[in-house]
């Protein structure tokens, strides 16, 4: 199942959790499961939601968005592409 | 008299259900040489005492953290009779990757399937006959929160410990892993351990490097050439075989969970496919998204101006009144009066009427961001960017810079590489952010009333566009080298929350008013001060300090069309904080600006066009101060920080002069 997952994050323009859902015929919470495991083996990498303020600027009037970026990315680390290759 | 441990993911419920269990009867203190807290507690069921233990909450039983040891030695070393599992009911897929390796143990295990309530307000259905039948294990569906179910729950426990232990279902690892398996449990076989041998063996194969230490302690083992030859073995394939296993406990989960889970399909889902087949498509994506923003900025005056505005503007003027009728009567000197009248309550006056058309802009803001439609702008500008050969993710940042190019600059710490990392740190100062927001507004009000919605979006789309083509410029001659490649996650579409968009406007708002509030004072006590002295001159007169800084800057901007000292004086102060430029404006122009009077000094001062250069040059020019201090921090140079400076404002210059002089070339005014 995580190779599949980690194949069909490859092949993908974007990644829609429903989509590949209904592409590897799992549950979508099988599919968010598979993530973070994936994750957890250092596989792929998710941003995290921008980036935490650390130039201590806590006082800074716009400090509260600086960790609020909409949008996840995720990357095939090279241990990913490693194993996509075989 | 028995012992028992609780199991569970984070938030499974499993302290809730500790507690339900326990009561009061409990007490905490710290596990043995670690900083985790441990919880004890007891029962009492048919006259005898049950002890109790609340394990740390763990996603799997590894070695990745001092937690999941903790667990993992507390149940391996036989301290406990029966393992209560607590699994939530509405994320059950996720918490049985836990029970797998319970089961890999070899111990009792009774499964607490929590949160059975909310499981059934979602409309999920679960086979619990089916889920035991599967896992080879009692299930007892429970309501922690509600004590429900756990007297069934400690009935069937209890009873547990007294049975003799039944035969769980074994995961096959495949061929490879499960022989591997049986001649490591071979070499193990007659040794007294701590840990039963086959969890030892996956455990050796996962590549587990706690139980890998613990086996070559033993000195038969470590110098037995063959086991050694084993272990060499494991770790050349270690990737390969920790995937396996990891793998073959999914495809568990998912045999479990197919015969006892049916979850209802989520119209949700549907739609979103639907949706998106339309809004990032090929070709009408970027269309559609220009379109929204189009309406957007419309809306926003729609609603903010004509709604809101006049509201604010009475209670302003109240307000202005109230305050210089109480100073007049405490007696305040003259200059104190002066100065809050004429500086602050003109400075602050200038801003307010624009709060309506600030707040609405971020509540559909919000609305966009919170409907999931922000990263379908997002994907549809990362395909642009691609193709022009830049980092799409840079588009992120760039989002960011909306609200403030302070945060976009630092967001650009998510792109890896340097080239990409440059590129967007020195475009991100075109992004219009909240404070250049309101300097537009004061010109649209001037100028042009009717159409303020297709002003502010042509500034807006004017910052995307020549951020990009300077991105494109950049990475042709100053930055060269590959761009990292990522995917981005597209969640699916949902209602805005009113939480949410409300949160999102008082973040937005109230960071706004505190900067605005902070810098205003600031640069309207110092600016002041500048606009009456020398003693004697008029105030806020060419011939202040103010007024002679302004006469030296002027010449530069009169190709631009405002080459007043004035204008020259505004932007000066903008390269101290953007919201400074309207204060500075208020002041010098109308002495006592309050908003109108301003508004119609500036129509006094600028034409239609003119306006519009100074707006392109306020969007383009210079960042204030904070871009530029975090520009240096980033970049880690002096020199970078510098070139920002500069190239942003001969960037401002040379587009305010064009359209200065080609709109007059064009006869406009």
């Amino acid at each position: 199942m995580l190779k599949d997952l980690l194949s069909v994050i490859k092949d993908s323009d974007y990644i829609s959790k429903s989509n590949i859902s209904e592409r590897l015929n799992i549950s979508e919470e099988l599919v968010e499961e598979g993530f973070e495991q994936l994750i957890r083996m250092g596989y792929i990498k998710e941003d995290v939601r921008g980036v935490k303020c650390d130039i201590g600027c806590g006082g800074c009037p716009y400090a509260k968005s600086c960790d609020k970026v909409p949008i996840k990315t995720i990357k095939i680390t090279e241990k990913g592409e490693r194993l996509l290759a075989k | 008299m028995g012992t028992i441990a609780l199991v569970g993911n984070p938030n499974s419920g499993k302290t809730t259900l500790f507690n339900a269990l326990t009561g009061s009867n409990q007490h905490v203190g710290n596990w043995p040489g670690v900083t985790v807290e441990k919880k004890e507690g007891k029962f009492k069921y048919n006259g005898n005492i049950y002890n109790i233990v609340d394990l740390p909450g763990t996603y799997s039983l590894g070695a990745f953290s001092e937690d999941e040891i903790v667990a993992r030695d507390f149940i391996l070393r036989g301290n406990s009779d029966v393992v209560i599992n607590v699994v939530d009911a509405t994320n059950i897929e996720r918490n049985l990757y836990l029970t797998t390796q319970l089961l890999e143990m070899g111990v009792k295990v009774i499964i607490a399937l929590n949160m059975i309530d909310e499981a059934k307000a979602k409309n999920i259905q679960l086979g619990i006959k089916a889920l035991s039948k599967k896992l080879g294990v009692p299930v007892v569906p429970t309501v922690a929160s509600k004590r429900k179910g756990i007297d069934e729950l400690i009935k069937e426990t209890v009873g547990l410990i007294d049975e003799k232990m039944s035969l769980k279902p074994t995961i096959s690892y495949g061929d490879k892993i499960d022989g591997e398996i049986k001649s490591i449990k071979g070499f193990l076989a007659g040794k007294t351990l701590e840990y039963p041998p086959r969890w030892i063996a996956i455990k050796l194969i996962e590549g587990d490097q706690y139980v890998h230490d613990l086996v070559t302690e033993d000195k038969d083992l470590d110098s037995d050439n063959e086991f050694r030859d084993i272990l060499s073995r494991i770790k050349e394939n270690d990737e390969d075989y920790e995937l396996e296993i990891v793998n073959r406990r999914y495809e568990f989960v998912k045999d479990v969970t197919k015969a006892s889970v049916i979850r209802p399909k989520e119209a949700v889902k549907t739609i979103t496919d639907k949706m998106d087949k339309i809004l990032i498509h090929k070709y009408f994506g970027l269309p559609i998204f220009i379109l929204i923003m189009f309406a957007m900025f419309q809306l926003t005056f729609v609603i903010g101006e004509d709604l809101l505005g006049e509201m604010m503007v009475t209670v302003m003027d109240a307000l202005a009144y109230a305050i210089e009728i109480f100073l007049i009567n405490i007696n305040s000197p003259a200059w104190i009066i002066a100065f809050t009248t004429e500086g602050l309550i003109g400075g602050i006056g200038a801003i307010i009427e624009f709060i309506p058309l600030i707040v609405v802009l971020y509540m559909l803001l919000g609305i966009l961001e919170d409907s999931g439609y922000m990263a379908r702008a997002a994907y549809i500008m990362d395909n642009i960017m691609r193709k022009l050969g830049l980092q799409g993710k840079t588009f992120i940042s760039m989002i960011v810079g909306f609200g403030c190019n302070v945060p976009g600059v630092m967001a650009t710490r998510t792109l890896e590489s340097k080239k990409d990392r440059m590129i967007a740190i020195l475009i991100n100062p075109f992004m219009s952010c909240g404070a250049k927001l309101l300097i537009y507004l004061v010109f649209i009000a001037a100028f042009f009333p009717d159409s303020g919605g297709l002003v502010l979006f042509i500034m807006y789309f004017t910052g995307i566009l020549v951020a990009l083509i300077m991105g494109k410029v950049f990475s042709k001659t100053l930055f060269k080298g590959e761009s990292a490649d990522f995917i981005m996650e597209l969640p699916p579409y949902r209602k805005p929350t009113l939480r949410n968009v409300l949160r999102n406007i008082w973040d937005n708002v109230s960071e706004f008013l505190k900067r605005a509030g902070t810098i205003i004072f600031a640069v309207v006590a110092i600016l002041w001060v500048m606009a009456v002295l020398p003693v004697g001159v008029e105030p806020y007169g060419a011939e202040s300090v103010l007024g002679k800084i302004g006469l030296f800057i002027a010449p530069i901007f009169k190709p631009a069309g405002f080459g007043t000292w004035q204008a020259a004086v505004g932007l000066f102060s903008g390269i101290a904080a953007k919201e400074a430029v309207v204060t500075t404006l208020g002041m010098v122009y109308a002495g006592v600006g309050e908003g109108t009077e301003l508004i119609s000094a500036i129509q006094n001062a600028f034409t239609p066009l003119t306006s519009i250069s100074f707006m392109i040059m306020t969007l383009l020019y210079t960042p204030c101060a904070a871009t530029i201090a975090t520009i240096k921090k980033e970049t880690n140079s002096v020199k970078w920080a510098i070139f920002a400076m500069v190239y942003t404002f001969a960037i401002g210059w040379v587009m305010a002069v064009l359209i200065f002089q080609i709109g007059r070339l064009l006869g406009f005014n």
